[in-house]
């Protein structure tokens, strides 16, 4: 694989999407490749920046509470 | 119980008072479990706390209403979301109409290539991915807030809530490549707007192309 095949399917390969055989293929540039195995780590900080920034909210407990009785009315 | 002599059917479509106090125990629990997830797509989704506690709850009376219809070894995380979704895009049907382009189209791995070629560099360790660790929360809820509608739920539930594309394209009701374009342009459209942030804060040097 080369870097502009890697790069094109990275993400893919982030996501968990890739088929068998190319995560093989990709894994290995991204062994060999220094500047796209430093583009792979980028966009794993970005999406654990994502995660971070925007998945940790919880629901108010006061929804919860609400929900709970609202259901039992139904 | 049948709704014959002016009875309400049974919510969750139980024939019995067991059946239905079973159901109600079965989708309590299961908003239990979920409703962190939902609230936090329905934050970005709405972009307004209280907004998002209607949007919820709204979404998970109508997913009771239907319980009944949902069938077993269906995906239940995936048809929550679809419900909520499409109670956001009913609520907000303008909105949802927001034509799929984004304002600015993304000069390629601007903040990367900003982040390589700046002073960090200089510095020890990964100085791409310490130009990321500086980006404060708000800044990235922001960034994500100011893509249209489309882009920002395919970022939230892909790549903060962990759902596969398949999924997300049944959530959506898309396709799985626009799934896919959606998520492209979304990610090249942070950077964009991260990079700005950063460079605001003088963390990249260098001007935009």
């Amino acid at each position: 694989m080369n870097c502009n095949e890697a790069v094109e399917k990275l993400w893919q390969y982030l996501d968990r999407e890739l088929e068998g055989d190319k995560v093989v293929e990709i894994e290995l540039h991204l062994q060999e490749c220094r500047g796209c195995f430093s583009k792979a780590e980028f966009e794993r900080h970005l999406r654990s920046l994502l995660r971070r920034s925007c998945g940790c909210d919880q629901a108010p407990p006061e929804l919860r509470a609400r929900l709970t009785r609202l259901l039992r009315m139904f | 119980m049948s709704d014959v002599g002016g009875h309400q059917p049974t919510p969750g479509g139980a024939a019995t008072p067991d059946e239905a106090r079973e159901a109600r125990a079965r989708f309590e629990a299961l908003v239990g479990e979920h409703l962190d997830g939902l609230y936090r797509v329905a934050l970005r989704l709405s972009r307004n706390p209280t907004v998002a506690e209607d949007l919820v709850q709204e979404a998970m009376l109508r997913a009771w209403r239907s319980f009944h219809t949902f069938r077993e070894g269906t995906n239940i995380r995936a048809w929550l979301y679809r419900i909520l979704m499409n109670a956001h895009v009913d609520r907000y049907r303008k909105a949802a109409r927001t034509p799929e382009v984004l304002e600015e189209e993304i000069g390629d791995e601007y903040l990367y290539a900003g982040a390589r070629d700046g002073d960090a560099l200089s510095q020890a360790g990964n100085p791409e991915v310490e130009v990321l660790d500086r980006i404060m929360d708000q800044e990235v809820r922001e960034s994500l807030d100011a893509l249209p509608l489309p882009f920002r739920a395919a970022v939230m539930l892909v790549d903060v809530e962990g759902f596969s594309y398949k999924e997300a394209a049944e959530i959506l009701g898309v396709p799985i490549g626009t799934v896919m374009s959606r998520l492209s342009r979304a990610r090249h459209a942070l950077k964009r707007r991260l990079a700005a942030f950063a460079r605001d804060r003088h963390f990249v040097q260098g001007e935009p192309a």
